[in-house]
């Protein structure tokens, strides 16, 4: 008898698909338990070389990749500074001159094709390198005011650099002092109590020269950082995929300036207890400009998180300020932001706008101070607060919002709130009087008067803001002429005073006042000043508030630039937006931070509720 | 014809030149200065001089121009000013989900637009050709944007049918899962007009001399509009979709914006809201060899189609 010869091999082969079936099974179980958070971004990133992005969503995915000296607890409000690369947060010496860092050994960048196979540890040369990446002229950094006019030597070196063409990395600047691979000394021109924080941005991070130098052509393709993700995809513009960094030493929670009595930090204390971070696998991203198919995909549960609801759909989310009860059926949860910005009205000072034409609200003179002050009074803020804003923001009493250090809760005052009738009364008193019976006031001098405000072409609410101005002005007789330029064109004109009234918004760069009073400091003209405001008292009082550290006598300065603020009315403040968060029931560990962009690190995700939600 | 293809290119010359001209102006008269959006938040006069200086604007107009010639005809645009990716890497990746979608529209658009023409125009004046007539009417007169929202709502959200928004990296998923619902859109949308359009095309032809000799013939009704009108109709036809299909290569912006496709039209808003001026001018320009290239094959076309027409 002949024994049919394939027999034998039918058990081993048998066997080997079984193995391989289960190995494809296990394989399509791992992945469908990693824990995988989608959302979506507003606008399109640009890249992700630290020194070289400044739009909140490219900063948004460094601060996941890189990581800073210093950051902010997750929990603690006010926002409180805490050490991250850095072994503690140095205590400033030399009356707020010199700050010493020690670096946590052991911390190692993600691994890159550039290392060669080798780990590479974060060392104090690694922040040297970065600090003189924001100065070459060649990165036209967004950020280099962060450390222009700031560290002995360094403006020297970039002077140097823009006569030879070339910036020498390997120069030595007296302001940055390293010493052995873990200790780093910047030694400041000037007294700045607030450099900690600047050393806790996003995008103050270092990557290694090696890899900057390896892909010199294109650094916003390759970030490599010591942070919780690498970048994984990136379709530009479309796409960016975000994977737990295998390197990154991990953490726990901490939980020491948290407020138990604040519902969200006991929801995220008890979703993290005992877990170590970061917990996501994966984060997608997918930037969605339209404000539609955002919302709509979030409610179709292919976004995890809808980051600030748009205003359009405020009222189907939030109808009398309650979650919808659709929404609260899904178990979603909300959290409402008030964000450390504010949004105002820059009038021009100087006399006569760029090209010599008169300028008719600028001045210091009594009836022009008079004129901007009743144009303030004027203007229907509760009417932008109802309808524009959709109720959600608050008027503004300050130029520093809430939840940034320096804001007085207590400082209130009726100069900026809206009354028409004593708008009228403060135009009257100053001569700005309707002579020929048109309708429209004329200047004290009997000219007439029209003002002219320009807005972004590009923006909806811009053009409500602007029919607001013009229908405000109506009511009290002021022509007003309301023009729509394109964005780049705006940014120009507000920055050499090619304008007479025009909107803008700042956002907490770092949680102080003095990221807000220095819009005004007359120095600041052509840069961040815009109303081109220079009066003396006030750049006096600035100035010597950079002197202090936080504390009552630095308080007191500014709320005497506030008084000089409200007096003389080079802007009219406008209002902090509330943004509100809407996350699913499976998000866990969520928490909105009022200066960090993002908080993946923080996320948790529970799989089964996810995906049974998905089907 | 070699004679005619030959001066035909030859005169695009001037037509390129042109473009190249209207570009060039109307960036730097109109378009804003791209160094105050690369600027940041907080910078000085000099900061900004030194981003001109870079990018190359604070040249005078006459270098700045020399430059752009020489890019159009090396085909080097160099890199975007706002993400340092090479402009040529930006087309190409973005022309295949442009085209993903306006190439099926195109193609369904036309298809249907030119069916419905003939049964219309084949029913003249009758309460199915009148009760269409209205509806394309009424359906021409709302907003594009209008259909979107409503279309995006209810087959995408309320129905479920297909995903809100979305783009994949595989041709099939996005050919079978992201690209419908806007390609029904677009069709949607741009079917009424075209079948205004081309029925009065058909109507023209039919109402000729010949086409009633056909039928004196005893030519079935079957051969006289399918053989008879149809062919005759194609000339117009054709060069209306001559006219269109430039338009496929930058698609359409909003369908874009709105279903997160990363296309052309997207990027091409992108570069314009960024000041970004090698993107624009070389999507600006290869639209334009583009829009020649295809009148040119379609006037080649003229020839197959019908007979009479020669090249002189």
């Amino acid at each position: 008898m002949v024994l049919p010869t394939f027999q034998p091999l039918r058990i081993p082969r048998f066997f080997a698909v079984l193995v391989a079936l289960l190995l494809i099974l296990a394989a399509a179980t791992a992945d469908a338990q990693k824990k995988v958070l989608r959302i979506a971004f507003r606008t399109a990133e640009t890249g992700f070389d630290p020194q070289r992005v400044f739009d909140r969503y490219s900063v948004g995915i460094c601060e996941n990749i890189f990581e800073p000296l210093l950051t902010y607890d997750y929990l603690a409000r006010p926002a409180r500074l805490v050490a991250l690369t850095a072994e503690a947060i140095p205590e400033p010496d030399e009356g707020g001159t010199r700050y010493t860092f020690r670096i946590k050994p052991g911390i190692y960048f993600a691994d890159d094709p550039v290392f060669k196979g080798r780990k590479r540890e974060l060392v104090a040369k690694d922040f040297e390198y970065m600090v003189k990446r924001f100065r070459d002229p060649k990165n036209r950094s967004p950020y280099e005011w962060l450390f222009e006019n700031k560290l002995i030597g360094l403006d020297e070196l970039t002077e140097k650099a823009k006569k030879s063409g070339t910036f020498d990395y390997d120069a030595h600047v007296p302001g940055i002092e390293v010493r052995g691979k873990y200790v780093i000394t910047f030694k400041l021109k000037e007294a700045d109590y607030n450099f900690l924080y600047v050393m806790a941005m996003p995008n103050v991070v270092p990557m290694p020269r090696e890899v900057v130098e390896a892909y010199a052509a294109d650094t916003h393709a390759h970030p490599v950082g010591t942070g919780p993700f690498i970048l994984k995809e990136w379709v530009r513009r479309s796409k960016i995929v975000l994977e737990r960094n295998p390197y990154h030493r991990g953490y726990e929670l901490e939980t020491r300036y948290a407020d138990p009595t604040d519902p969200w930090d006991r929801k995220v204390m008890d979703e993290l207890r005992g877990k170590r971070l970061p917990a996501l696998d994966r984060v997608e991203i997918s930037p969605i400009e339209d404000e539609q198919p955002r919302y709509l995909a979030f409610l179709n549960k292919e976004h995890d998180i809808l980051d600030e609801t748009p205003f359009s759909f405020i009222h189907q989310v939030l109808p009398n300020g309650k979650l919808s009860k659709a929404l609260e059926k899904e178990h979603m949860n909300v959290f409402p932001e008030l964000q450390p910005e504010i949004t105002y009205d820059v009038f021009n000072i100087d006399d006569k706008v760029l090209g010599g034409q008169e300028n008719p609200v600028g001045g210091y003179s009594p009836e022009r101070v008079a004129l901007r002050r009743a144009m303030v009074l004027a203007h229907d803020r509760d009417q932008e607060i109802a309808i524009i804003r959709k109720n959600q923001a608050l008027p503004a009493q300050t130029p520093v919002p809430p939840g940034v250090v320096g804001y007085d809760p207590a400082l209130h005052s009726t100069e900026q709130d809206p009354d028409p009738a004593r708008a009228k009364a403060l135009l009257d008193m100053f001569g700005y009087v309707d002579r020929d019976g048109d309708g429209w006031r004329e200047a004290p001098d009997g000219r007439p008067l029209v003002i002219q405000y320009k807005y972004n072409i590009g923006g909806q609410e811009a053009r409500q803001l602007a029919e607001l101005w013009a229908k405000s002005m109506k009511a009290v007789g002021i022509r007003l002429e309301a023009t729509a330029v394109q964005f780049a064109d705006l940014l120009n004109d507000k920055r050499v005073g090619n304008f007479e009234v025009a909107g803008s918004a700042w956002i907490a760069d770092y949680p102080d006042a003095q990221n807000f009073l220095q819009l005004l400091y007359g120095p600041n003209t052509n840069q961040s000043n815009e109303s081109r405001f220079r009066l003396a008292e006030y750049d006096r009082l600035y100035e010597k508030s950079l002197g202090f550290p936080d504390g009552e006598e630095r308080n007191k300065l500014y709320r005497e630039m506030n008084r000089l603020l409200l007096a003389y009315a080079p802007w009219r403040l406008g209002v902090h937006r509330i943004f509100n968060h809407l996350q699913y029931p499976w998000v866990k560990g969520y928490k909105k931070h009022p200066i960090l962009y993002t908080n993946f690190k923080y996320l948790d995700i529970d799989v089964p509720a996810q995906q049974l939600a998905s089907k | 014809m070699t004679a005619y293809v030959i001066r035909r290119l030859w005169q695009m010359i001037p037509t390129i030149a042109g473009v190249i001209l209207l570009i060039f102006f109307l960036f730097n008269w109109v378009g804003g200065d791209p160094a105050q959006v690369l600027a940041g938040k907080i910078s000085n006069p000099e900061q900004i001089a030194n981003i001109r200086k870079q990018l190359g604007v604070d040249q005078p107009y006459w270098y700045q121009l020399w430059v752009f010639v020489q890019q159009v005809f090396t085909f080097d645009f160099g890199r975007s000013w706002s993400t340092n990716e090479e402009v040529s890497r930006i087309l190409l990746t973005r022309v295949g989900p442009t085209l993903t979608i306006m190439i099926p529209v195109l193609i369904i658009e036309t298809s249907l637009a030119v069916l419905f023409a003939i049964m219309v125009a084949y029913v003249r004046g009758s309460l199915t050709d009148r009760g269409i007539m209205i509806t394309c009417t009424v359906a021409m007169s709302v907003s594009f944007l209008v259909y979107i929202i409503v279309f995006q709502w209810l087959f995408g959200f309320i129905l479920g049918w297909f995903p809100v928004q979305g783009w994949s990296e595989s041709f099939w998923k996005n050919l079978t899962t992201y690209a419908p619902l806007p390609i029904m859109l677009a069709v949607f949308v741009g079917l009424a007009p075209q079948l205004r359009l081309y029925r009065s095309f058909f109507l023209d032809e039919i109402n000729q001399d010949y086409v009633r000799t056909a039928r004196a013939k005893g030519l079935s009704e079957k051969k006289v509009m399918l053989k008879h009108v149809l062919r005759n109709a194609l000339i117009p036809i054709l060069t209306n979709i001559g006219i269109s299909l430039p338009g496929i290569f930058v698609g359409s912006f909003l369908l874009e914006v709105f279903f997160s496709i990363p296309g052309l039209g997207r990027e091409i808003i992108t570069a314009v809201n960024r000041s970004d001026f090698p993107v624009i001018k070389a999507v600006t320009v290869y639209l334009a060899v583009i829009t020649m290239i295809i009148n040119l094959l379609v006037d080649v076309m003229y020839k197959y189609v019908d007979p009479r027409v020669s090249f002189k």
